[in-house]
């Protein structure tokens, strides 16, 4: 008996009890859709997080910090993430571009609008790179001196402009209030006469044999100075402002992963407002502090140290080995590469649990064709008989009742697929009219790859088939005596 | 001149055939060493009234059954000596079965019903329509063909169960109670049919409860008795049956 031949026998036979075939089908069909839409679910917002990184060129994206200062052995020198360990970094194989994080506060105003904003220095070359170069209008800038900038959506939404198009080519005046150490100091001089006076008007001869007396004193004078010294660097700053023309418009982030500044200025323009000294916000102090290069930072840019530095990957190189080199220089690391790898490990979690329902389900369906199969032998065990009278082998009999059970799988799996598409694209169409009428941007929040497709077909096969194994091996055992013994 | 049969010769040989059945706490001797032996040609008739073992020794024979003690050789080849494989290729090429109820699959036509007989020798596809439709219209049943065994009388239903028997060309046809379920007409007609194919070569061993039946048709008759073979005639002179 040949395989064709058993499959007309096994359709003929469904076709004979169509009633009963089709309830055993649709047990099938319901399982697999659930498994199919469910899976798709996955799979979509998968695809749509795989899709940000790559438009974004993520995965050959990766930041460098400078060492937690816990992890840091006090008898080595730390490593430093100033420009030469940015022009080092830029030298390990497999790093096409290195730059430093460069952002401060500033003030932007467009046209009669003003906004307090943040802006980002970055070389002609980072804004050739995926991450910036998303532009919704306009072009990157023309080179790291040019007197040019780019504006993100968000920032011209914040400031009241509606189209991107309508802010290309206008003037932005950006400013910067700059503060320096020496009107700090002249703060601390200028006080310091008065306070030797004033000491030296309540001098106390005896007070001078207690060491309490000389503690109290220094105490004093030090929180004075240092608090004289901010009041004066605070509030004695300068304002540096120039006018930049906006070349381009970066699409928004609202809500996303990545964060960019709202103005981004080319690097050799962005220190006209750096030469003076800091912008004087509290967060821009603290680190300057913090990192231990407040002075440094100010009298010297060359040794300036940087809170993150951003490498550009080469896509075809592997992000392990480039981690492995920037680790061993004692910094550390954030790869998008390897978030993917997290979040894909969520994903095949998520997946897997997603299945074990649809699992759950077809299990249910397959006891379903057992218990059709079951019946089917019962009804035609004369035929059984008959077929083995005409010499069918037990091969063939178990052969018979596993394609009928084969096609049982096969025809539900294929029309449950077919349906589990179809009520993926239903809840699509209803999540992106709630997404619209959110104002958030409708995405796809379903996908069916072929790999869903493969897996689903094979699932509603094989659990048929193992289903169908018991019926057609008790058939294949009925006795023909037996059997024709019956009627 | 009364055909002479010789054991020596023989083409089937049974040799203290025995089945046995467990009917609750008793055994049945449904077959009790029987020795029996079946030459090409013949036209064996198994006499006995009901559950005298003549269905049982009829399945034995085609590889249906299996004994519970004894040998059944084919052309010298012990029957228990084959697998299940190779006794299903025996039941396929080399035997072809009647019963008394027809057994026709309902919901197939005459003509799949016959070409079913096909499929389990290897025969292509194409091959089988022709030599199906061939056999049944060598039986009078050509105009039958798309009829489904409801739409067919009981003969023409016994005559395209025989046409399924027949058409892989069988070395034998074992025929059980073949007009049990047929009125006299039907009867004549194919005990006829079974004569005329037994002249033209075909063994034939027909079990009936019908000991008139075969003395006119059979060669040679046995009667089985409670399981035993109890008696063996001499039947019809060759070449003239229904004396």
């Amino acid at each position: 008996m040949t395989f064709k031949d058993l499959i007309l026998i096994s359709t003929g036979n469904l076709w004979r009890m169509k009633l009963r075939a089709f309830l055993t089908i649709s047990g099938v069909v319901i399982a697999i859709a659930a498994f199919v839409s469910m899976l798709s679910f996955g799979a979509g917002n998968q695809r749509l997080i795989e899709q940000q990184f790559l438009e974004l060129g993520l995965f050959s994206t990766m930041y460098v910090y400078p060492p937690d200062e816990e992890d840091v052995d006090d008898s080595l020198a730390a490593a430093v993430l100033d420009q030469q360990a940015v022009e080092a970094l830029s030298a390990i194989p497999g790093v096409n571009l290195a730059y430093p994080l460069e952002a401060f506060s500033v003030t932007a105003s467009l046209d009669d609008k003003q906004a307090d904003t943040r802006a980002q220095a970055l070389p002609g070359a980072a804004v050739q790179t995926k991450i910036f170069s998303q532009l919704v209008a306009g072009s990157a800038y023309t080179g790291d001196s040019a007197r040019e900038a780019l504006v993100t959506e968000d920032f011209l939404e914040e400031i009241g402009v509606d189209s991107a198009d309508s802010a290309l080519n206008k003037k932005l005046v950006v400013s910067v209030q700059v503060a320096s150490i020496d009107s700090g100091l002249t703060r601390v001089l200028q006080s310091l006469g008065e306070r030797v006076g004033e000491r030296a008007g309540n001098f106390n001869r005896d007070s001078l044999r207690s060491m309490e007396y000389w503690q109290r004193a220094a105490r004093q004078e030090m929180g004075g100075a240092m608090a004289r010294f901010v009041n004066g660097y605070l509030n004695h700053r300068a304002t540096v402002s120039d006018t930049l023309v906006i070349r381009g418009v970066l699409k928004g982030r609202h809500g996303h992963r990545l964060r960019i500044e709202p103005v981004i200025i080319p690097l050799a323009t962005a220190l006209r407002f750096n030469t003076g000294g800091f912008t004087g916000s509290p967060a821009d102090l603290a680190s300057a502090f913090g990192s231990g290069d407040f002075f440094a930072a100010v009298s010297d840019s060359t040794s300036k140290s940087y809170r993150r530095v951003t490498l550009d990957l080469d896509p075809h190189v592997l992000y392990q080995p480039v981690k492995d080199s920037v680790e061993a220089r004692g910094f550390r690391t954030f790869s998008f590469a390897e978030q993917f790898d997290e979040i894909r490990r969520f994903f095949f979690y998520f997946d897997l649990a997603l299945g074990l329902i649809g699992l759950i389900a077809l299990t249910t369906a397959s006891l379903g064709i057992v218990n059709t199969m079951v019946m089917s032998i019962v009804e035609r065990t004369r035929e059984i008989g008959v077929l083995k009278s005409l010499g069918a082998d037990e091969r063939e009999i178990r052969l018979l009742f596993l394609v009928e059970s084969g096609a049982i799988g096969s025809i539900g799996a294929a029309t449950g697929i077919l349906t589990g598409w179809i009520i993926t694209r239903i809840a699509s169409a209803i999540a992106k009219a709630v997404m619209e009428d959110q104002g958030i941007e409708a995405v796809e929040l379903f996908a069916l790859p072929l790999w869903l497709v493969l897996i689903a077909f094979g699932f509603g096969l094989i659990v048929s088939l193992l289903a169908g194994f018991y019926p057609a091996s008790r058939a294949a055992r009925i006795d023909p005596v037996e059997a024709l013994r019956n009627d | 001149m009364v055909r002479k049969f010789d054991v020596s010769t023989s083409w089937l040989q049974t040799k203290e055939l025995c089945r046995y059945y467990r009917r609750g706490p008793h055994e049945v001797r449904a077959v009790d060493r029987v020795n029996l032996y079946l030459e090409r040609g013949e036209f064996l008739g198994i006499v006995g009234a009901s559950g005298s073992g003549k269905s049982t020794m009829l399945n034995l024979m085609a590889g249906l059954d299996t004994p519970t003690s004894g040998r059944i050789e084919i052309d010298g080849t012990a029957l228990s000596s084959l697998t299940r494989r190779e006794l299903a290729a025996y039941r396929a090429r080399r035997v072809g079965m009647v019963f008394q109820s027809f057994n026709l699959l309902a919901h197939q036509t005459a003509l799949k019903n016959v070409e079913l007989a096909l499929y389990f020798n290897d025969t292509p596809a194409r091959a089988r329509r022709i030599r199906a439709t061939e056999i049944l219209e060598r039986l009078g049943l050509g105009d039958r063909l798309d009829h489904v065994p409801a739409d067919l009388s009981g003969g023409e239903q016994q005559r395209v169960a025989i046409a399924r028997a027949l058409v892989k060309g069988p070395e034998v046809l074992f025929a059980d109670e073949p007009t049990g379920n047929l009125d006299q007409v039907n009867t004549e007609q194919i005990a006829e049919l079974l004569a005329g194919l037994n002249r033209q070569g075909l063994t034939v061993v027909v079990a009936t409860h019908d000991l008139d039946m075969a003395r006119r048709y059979a060669h040679r008759t046995v009667r089985m008795d409670y399981g035993k073979l109890v008696a063996t005639d001499s039947g019809r002179t060759d070449g003239e049956p229904g004396q």
